[in-house]
């Protein structure tokens, strides 16, 4: 970047909305997102990942939102419908199958609504055809992905499979490691999402089960403060609402037929989409205090992860610290935009990169392997799939297991 | 939009494309009584595009175009196929998407409008080819009438997949040889609407493009009755004279025998009960408004 | 820090998207010439001596300018004539983002989809977007960037442009004023247009009224 961004700042432009203090239908005051993390009390709750979700959604001044069952994001999903019966969203329905819930948000996004749903898996994947669409059709659509396993036999289980087949769809790619998290991405991604330089859909994504349905202290701003509403005419293309010039307007063109075009267009349109999700960066470093996070980088041995396996990752180094090995911490919260230049500077200093995945591909693995230098220092593992645990001893393990060292007895798996 | 905002900036306006200058002046936004018969004497909504010269889709559109009640607030939501040629070029607001998935679209996108838009009435329009209505988008289709969604579905009924080049459709004619049917279709032309009748429209017709007045007298149908009532279909024959091996002065007589009686496309129309109150209250009204209108007129010595 | 330096082109059969470069936006008060950040003001001074010194400065208006959809458009609008006659400057529009059919005429229209066209064939080598969604505008600067010459001027409402050689952000009336003004200035000092004598086309609903 030709201008550092300062996480200090704590700044993101465009909060000068004129709905800024004004109070909506259910009395909650329209609030700059800044002020909602970085001013407002918050209170310590109690809570399962499902309900902050819930709890998310009902300070973000959402639209409409789309629900289909999967197992880990139902209850999330009908936690949601009763926010609308209570006021708090203007519209809500069940789709019939997660294409169509993806296209009914599409069409809400379309005339203008901020628009959430969720989705997990097998839907994901039904889904596809829909997150490329969205990118191109620049609609700031958020999709909160509880991950599970994707491929047959089925798996209801935790499983980040599914991630790696969003990391090209042109949407940003969060993930979060704990519920916190969670609440904090949910908020902070509309505000990111809908800036009308990045305004591409929005894809946060949290491990099932792990985050979904265990419950966790997280701290929550009050909720009679909510996030601005979306303002539909900020928007890099025009809203299909018969309110905006131009008329003679559809907003995804066939530019491809031959008979009139360049290909170039359809081209440019795709880096387009890419250059709008590298655009997030500079609103996403204040937000989020960094597209990573860092902890000991000037260690030799260096674990680089995402979602719950930075959790199980953190056990695992206190426990190695134990024994007088001294490892580092790297955590990565967006997959897309990918922090290539601040992985290249965390890492620089690292013997070992050790990157643990919930997911028999090692999507991550490869993603840091393609950005840093000599990358033959990075050990793609463990891994574990389909819904199994990684204990933090496996992590120990398989670290101590590289670097040739003695190891305890093979950990029992249980 | 109101049609008072359908104006270019006075400082600009003398550099705007012709078309435009013409859209402004003379096109029919904001007149409740625009119809067929405004073609050739005010701007059309639709300019110059790509479809084969004589194709019937071709005259549908314009017919459709110009029977909309209420242009300058109406938003189209299209599907992959000929049709998606056209829509660049239509003066409305207009949705591409993906190919199957326009009532799904249309659902939100209508939800939207109306909670953005309470107290104007903002007609959500979808018009597919018969691969998007049958083949490939049924589930989405189908499942916008069971939900009672309150827009109109126009399907273009040209028998096949045209798009790509002439595939067997559920729309296609039994027996019918086509590529990916290469001993003939070998089951019936898909009843789509007994189909829409018992999901749940309001109002049901199916007719081909022959004659405009019956266009324009279907499509307003629809949209009134889609404002008021429920979701609304109409299925229009609209023959692919390329794949059919027709010329391009033959689509009209094609037409023309497929509504003779023991035709295919003879022209039916499903209404329920609250759909028809409401369609001869807007007939009184109109007849009503329209006498006003004349008396007022001062006569002529 | 990036290297990147968004010039003038003819740069590439498919040039990069600065951002993807590592260009960042200006912030408020703040624009870029070239990739480089700076203050709102000293980018004036450049954007009006770029127009005096072109050839075929040319102001490419756009739907949200071009349209009367809201009171305040029509004050831009009258601000851009009046740019356009002070400096001068030619003025072609950018009417709708569709792919045109069968084809456009150069002369009298740009389009997004191959705006190349346009500026080859009136030569232009300076231009001005304004009033053109940032999409569509991105996608525009960025196919001109490619394969012409032409100097490109971002006047964005919003955010600002990385594909244009020099963009201004959050453009309001005041700032189409502004830039008129500085043009109005380096004249009075001496700095001559050498814009080539052209007569701006004047269009009517059934084509061009002059030739
Ligand atoms: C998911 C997907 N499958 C297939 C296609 C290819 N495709 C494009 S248009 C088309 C046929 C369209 O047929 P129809 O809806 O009847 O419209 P027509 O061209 O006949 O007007 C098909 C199969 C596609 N674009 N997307
Ligand atoms: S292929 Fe058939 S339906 Fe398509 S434009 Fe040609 S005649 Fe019309
Ligand atoms: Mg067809």
């Amino acid at each position: 970047m030709n201008k550092q961004v300062e996480t200090s700042d704590r700044k993101i432009i465009a909060s000068k909305h004129v709905k800024l203090g004004q109070k909506n239908q259910k009395g909650q005051t329209y609030t700059d997102v800044n002020d909602i993390f970085y001013k407002a009390k918050q209170t310590p709750s109690f809570l399962t990942g499902s309900e902050v979700i819930r709890a998310a959604i009902k300070i973000a001044s959402v639209g409409t939102s789309v629900a289909y069952p999967i197992t880990p994001q139902s209850e999330a999903a009908a936690l949601i419908g009763e926010l609308y019966s209570e006021g708090y969203l203007d519209e809500y329905f069940r789709g019939e199958s997660e294409f169509a819930v993806m296209g009914q948000c599409a069409g809400a996004a379309f005339g203008g609504h901020r628009v959430f749903t969720t989705t997990a898996g097998p839907g994901t994947l039904r889904a596809m055809e829909n997150f490329p669409m969205w990118a191109g059709s620049r609609l700031p659509i958020q999709v909160c992905v509880t991950c599970r396993g994707i491929n047959s036999p089925l798996s209801i289980q935790p499983d980040t499979l599914e991630m790696h087949y969003l990391l090209e769809t042109g949407m940003l790619v969060w993930h979060a490691e704990t519920a916190q998290d969670l609440f904090d991405f949910i908020l902070k991604g509309f505000i990111v999402a809908e800036q009308p330089d990045v305004h591409v859909p929005i894809a946060t994504c949290c491990d099932g089960f792990f985050v979904t349905h265990t419950k966790d202290t997280v701290e929550l701003p009050p909720d009679d403060i909510c996030l601005t509403p979306y303002d539909p005419y900020r928007n890099p293309q025009p809203v299909m609402d018969m309110e905006t010039a131009p008329i003679r307007m559809m907003r995804d063109p066939f530019v491809m037929k031959s008979n009139y075009i360049s290909y170039a267009t359809h081209a440019s349109w795709q880096q387009e989409i890419k250059a709008a999700v590298e655009r997030s960066r500079k609103h996403t470093i204040p937000l989020l205090d960094g597209l990573i996070d860092e902890h000991n980088t000037d260690r030799e041995i260096l674990v680089v992860s995402s979602g719950t396996a930075v959790s199980q990752s953190r056990e695992a180094i206190r426990l190695l610290e134990q024994e007088g090995i001294k490892v580092g911490l790297v955590k990565i919260k967006t997959i897309r935009p990918f922090p290539y230049e601040e992985v290249r500077q965390a890492t620089k200093k690292a013997k070992h990169i050790f990157v643990p995945e919930f997911n028999v591909g090692g999507w991550l693995a490869r993603e840091i392997k393609a950005c840093i230098p000599d990358n033959e220092r990075v050990y793609a593992g463990p891994h574990v799939a389909g819904g199994m645990t990684m204990p933090s001893e496996v992590i120990v393990d398989e670290i101590k297991k590289h670097l040739g060292m003695e190891t305890a007895e093979a950990v029992s798996l249980g | 939009m109101s049609k008072e905002k359908i104006v270019l900036c006075e400082d600009l306006a003398d550099i705007m494309p012709p078309e435009y200058q013409e859209l402004v002046e003379t096109a029919t936004f904001g007149n409740q009584d625009r119809g067929w018969k405004d073609i050739g004497s005010s701007k059309e909504l639709i300019e110059q595009h790509s479809l084969c010269a004589g194709c019937p889709e071709s005259i549908a559109f314009r017919y459709i175009l110009a029977s909309l009640p209420a242009p300058e607030d109406t938003v189209f939501v299209g599907s992959t196929g000929c049709t998606s040629l056209v829509f660049p070029h239509v003066a409305v607001h207009n949705i591409h998407s993906l190919f199957g998935n326009q009532n799904a679209i249309a659902s939100g996108l209508k939800r939207t409008l109306k909670a953005r838009f309470p107290d104007v009435e903002k007609d959500v329009v979808v018009l597919a080819g018969d691969g998007a209505t049958v083949d490939i988008g049924l589930d989405m289709t189908m499942q916008s009438w069971f939900r009672q969604e309150k827009f109109t579905t126009i399907c273009f009924d040209n028998e096949l997949y045209a798009n790509t080049g002439g595939q067997e459709s559920g729309l296609m004619q039994k027996g019918f040889v086509a590529k990916m049917a290469p001993n003939g279709k070998n089951f019936e032309k898909v009843r789509l609407p007994e189909i829409a009748r018992e999901a749940g429209c309001a109002y049901v017709a199916l007719l081909t493009v022959s004659k405009p007045n019956r266009v324009e007298q279907a499509i307003k149908n629809a949209i009134y009755v889609a404002r008021e009532v429920g979701p609304t279909f109409v299925q229009l024959y609209t023959p692919c004279i390329l794949e059919i091996g027709k010329q391009s002065m033959e689509g009209l007589d094609e037409m023309k025998e497929s509504e003779s009686i023991g035709g295919r496309f003879v022209q039916k129309e499903y209404i329920t009960e609250e759909a028809q109150k409401l369609l001869d209250s807007i007939k009184e009204e109109t007849k009503a408004r329209k006498k006003a209108a004349k008396a007022k007129k001062p006569v002529n010595a | 820090m990036s290297n990147y330096e968004v010039k003038a082109g003819p740069e590439a059969f498919l040039p990069p998207a600065a951002a993807t470069m590592g260009n960042v936006l200006p912030d408020p008060g703040e624009a870029h010439i070239g990739g480089k950040l700076v203050p709102e003001d000293d980018a004036y001074d450049l954007a009006a001596r770029k127009i005096l010194a072109a050839k075929v400065p040319t102001i490419f208006p756009g739907p949200l300018v071009l349209w009367k959809w809201t009171d305040h458009v029509a004050e831009k609008a009258k601000a851009l004539r009046e740019l356009a006659v002070e400096a001068p400057m030619r003025l072609i529009p950018m009417a709708d983002y569709r792919p045109k059919y069968p084809k456009i005429i150069q002369e009298y229209e740009i389009n997004p989809n191959h705006p190349n066209l346009t500026i080859w064939h009136n030569k232009i080598d300076v231009c001005i977007f304004i009033g053109v969604h940032c999409h569509m505008a991105n996608l525009s600067l960025k196919i001109i960037r490619g394969g012409t010459s032409c100097y490109t001027i971002a006047m964005c409402a919003m955010a600002g442009h990385e594909d244009a050689c020099l963009s201004f952000r959050d453009a309001d009336l005041n700032m189409i004023q502004k830039l008129t003004a500085k043009i109005k200035k380096l004249k009075s000092e001496g700095v001559e247009s050498q814009a080539e004598p052209f007569t701006q086309f004047v269009m009517g609903p059934s084509g061009p009224l002059t030739p």
